[in-house]
């Protein structure tokens, strides 16, 4: 540990691993510790079984549960959109190779107490119950106009500039009702708000062609999802820093963060040790007096041993509760994933609900989430802070990731990282440097 | 019965349908025992004098063709993260085999391989094939560890034993072929019953089962 290195990287959730990663690739000679004894920190997927039931205080399961090994829950929730950022990250570095994924069955969408299936296509939206007739020809209209919409070709804007008018605009310019407004910017452009509503329409714009482009990769959804759980990320991508030199140190206590009279970060400490370094990254959980909270996040792990109704027995869904169909502000999310992921003991499924929390009694404002899932075995809570690092540390050097927040698709997480990696080298991730013999080895 | 150097399934003459089956490998064993010097030979034929310690290289495949059967390797290299005990599980995960290297000279890499070899009998899957290496044996004039002892200890634990040298290819094609041989082929075998998972970059079709016609 006593050497001098570019960057020290602490704790191994997806985001430090990524951006571990993608230090390494470029050259930077990077120790990366975690005072856990396993990868991943909060991004891990907890198992067997019993370390999960051992985590929230709970007693040990019984033998319905099959073999706990069989088992690798998430902590937080999330799906990788098949055309989104994380998995051009994942292509582009060759991590995929360390990964299989499978798509998401259904998307579907809450409204007036029961949910109807995202639709996918023109056959589906004509079926689709969540539409009459003539709110379906202009939902048609408007889908068409951002399919042919091009950013640098003003002639498909048609009289329309979405760069200063804001997607309230556009809703309005194509007569689309409250309902259908509610589930294409929640369950399509995935908006956890209605802030959108009175911005500028090209994001929105944006949002909704990468559902449509993810959805045209694969088909049932444009969700993706490892086997084995979330926890596979951040591994892959410590891998990728490992094969390209980086440092691995999992089980250290850090004691202290270094930093010279000017407060720039020379080292990190643990024990009698110091590491030497030119920079930190690391999540908010390292620098307790550099972040702030901002929110909360609420997460509750369901364990069932059945499908959800009303989605065809689906063995992966996502179900998204727009705030206004509840009267909340912000939406909330219900994903299950299953055995066939290998996340679960044969027969079994694990449903999350998750939202940001409003109020002084989160545990109700997940209960329309609770309310869809049918008799639940086992039900685990956490109401996390989500914290945010108060300055971009161009002083101090030390560059610390948001928490991981309410949203079921790695969109922001990738983003986070991107900035980061940008303000700490002070130049764009430059994807040409993997090397090229890692994809030929791939024979 | 020689490998395949240039990766591709290849077919003995007269036998037009072999079956093509794909099995992960591990490499387990102290730094610089000379794990990636024996998959460069294997792989590539080639051996470095002073080959780095592992950097931009621990994902290659090789191709071994049997009688009946082409088995693929897809072998994984530690990557320097059992330096610090920092393995991560997603290196195990699904490994049907996995060759423990030594290095002859010296005693304390033997004491290493054997916790190796306890762990691989504790965490992995029941039915992995384990090989254990006695690299260097070109280096015998300084030979630490007895080839008897180890042969023995082997014996005693079910493994496939030899003695290597990357730099003279001295046993590395065959214990990968020892290996290819002791892997069960039936359909199916190993398979991590994932059907219908792709991986994202290869051609986005489902990945074949390990085992598959
Ligand atoms: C050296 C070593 C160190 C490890 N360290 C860690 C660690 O630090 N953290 C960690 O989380 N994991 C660790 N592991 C465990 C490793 O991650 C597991 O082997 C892996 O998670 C299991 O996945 P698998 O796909 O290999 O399936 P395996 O469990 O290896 O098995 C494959 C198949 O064999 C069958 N099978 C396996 N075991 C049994 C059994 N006991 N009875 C009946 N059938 C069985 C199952 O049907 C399974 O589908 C370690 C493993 C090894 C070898
Ligand atoms: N004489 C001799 N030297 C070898 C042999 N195999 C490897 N070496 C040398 O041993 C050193 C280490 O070999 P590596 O293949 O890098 O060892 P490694 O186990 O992959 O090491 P890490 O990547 O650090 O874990 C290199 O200098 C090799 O040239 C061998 O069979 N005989
Ligand atoms: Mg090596």
């Amino acid at each position: 540990m006593d050497e001098e290195y570019d960057a020290i990287v602490l704790g191994t959730g997806l985001k430090e691993c990524i951006l571990s990663g993608m230090l390494s690739v470029s050259g930077k000679k990077v120790l990366h510790i975690d005072r856990n004894k396993y990868y991943g920190g909060e991004s891990a997927s907890i198992t067997p079984l019993e370390e999960l039931f051992a985590k929230f205080n709970a007693p040990a399961p019984d033998e319905t549960y099959g073999r706990g090994r069989d088992w690798n829950v998430d902590l937080i929730p999330k799906f990788l959109m098949a055309n989104g950022l994380l998995v051009k990250l994942l292509i582009h570095t060759g991590v995929t190779r360390y990964l299989e994924f499978k798509s998401i069955e259904g998307s579907y969408v809450y409204k007036g107490g029961k949910i109807s299936k995202v639709p996918v296509d023109q056959k589906e939206a004509l079926a689709s119950d969540l539409m009459g007739m003539f709110e379906k020809r202009r939902f048609r209209n408007f889908l068409i106009y951002v399919q042919d919409f091009q950013e640098e070709d003003a002639k498909t804007w048609k009289d329309f500039d979405p760069s200063t008018a804001n997607m309230q605009s556009l809703y309005d310019k194509f007569g689309l009702d409250r309902n259908t407004q509610d589930f294409t910017g929640h369950a399509l452009a995935l908006y956890l708000d209605d802030g959108y509503l009175q911005q500028p329409a090209i994001q929105t714009i944006r949002r909704i062609k990468l559902y449509s482009d993810s959805l045209a990769k694969y088909g049932k959804s444009p969700y993706l999802y490892p086997m084995y759980g979330l926890g596979e990320l951040p591994q892959g991508f410590a891998r990728l820093s490992a094969i390209y030199g980086g440092t691995y140190m999992l089980d250290k206590p850090i004691d202290e963060i270094v930093l010279s009279e000017d407060g720039k970060v020379v080292g990190v400490r643990s024990g009698n040790e110091v590491a030497k370094c030119k920079q930190v990254y690391c999540d908010p959980s390292y620098v307790p007096e550099r972040v702030h909270k901002k929110g909360q996040v609420i997460r509750c792990i369901c364990l069932l041993d059945h499908p959800i109704a009303n989605t065809k027995d689906a063995l992966s869904t996502q179900i998204i509760i727009p705030q206004k169909q509840v009267g909340r502000h912000f939406d909330i999310y219900v994903s299950v994933v299953s055995y066939t992921h290998q996340v679960a003991a044969k027969g079994w499924f694990i449903a999350m609900v998750s939202t940001t929390v409003e109020t002084n009694d989160p545990e109700s404002e997940i209960k329309p989430g609770l309310d869809l899932l049918g008799p639940i075995r086992q039900k685990f809570i956490s109401i996390s802070d989500y914290y945010e690092p108060i300055d971009l540390g161009s002083q101090s050097q030390i560059f610390i990731s948001e928490s991981y927040d309410a949203t079921t698709h790695f969109e922001t997480t990738c983003l986070d990282v991107l900035k980061i990696y940008k303000r700490g080298t002070g130049e764009d991730f430059d994807f040409s440097k993997v090397k090229v013999e890692l994809g030929e080895e791939d024979q | 019965m020689a490998t395949n150097r240039s990766g591709a399934a290849q077919r003995p003459n007269g036998a037009p349908q072999t079956k093509v089956c794909q099995f992960k490998l591990v490499l387990l064993g102290e730094s610089a025992v000379g794990k990636s010097s024996l998959v460069l030979r294997f792989v590539k034929g080639q051996f470095h004098e002073y080959q780095e310690s592992t950097i931009g290289a621990a994902f290659l495949t090789q191709t071994v063709c049997l009688d009946d059967t082409t088995v693929k390797f897809e072998i994984w290299d530690t990557a320097g993260q059992e330096r610090y005990h920092s393995l991560a599980p997603m290196y195990y995960r699904g490994a049907q085999a996995a060759i423990v290297v030594y290095d002859i000279t010296n005693q304390d890499t033997f004491g290493r391989a054997k916790n190796w070899v306890k762990e691989l009998q504790r965490q992995a899957s029941p039915s992995i094939v384990i090989a254990l290496a006695g690299n260097k044996s070109d280096l015998a004039a300084k030979r630490m560890v007895e080839f008897e002892e180890a042969q023995a200890y082997a014996d005693e634990n079910g493994l496939l034993f030899m003695e290597t040298s990357a730099k003279t290819a001295m046993n590395v094609n065959d214990i990968f072929l020892a290996i290819a041989n002791k892997l069960p082929k039936s359909e199916g075998a190993g398979a991590a019953g994932a059907g219908g998972a792709r991986r994202l970059a290869d051609g986005e079709q489902p990945r074949p089962s390990s085992c598959c016609k």
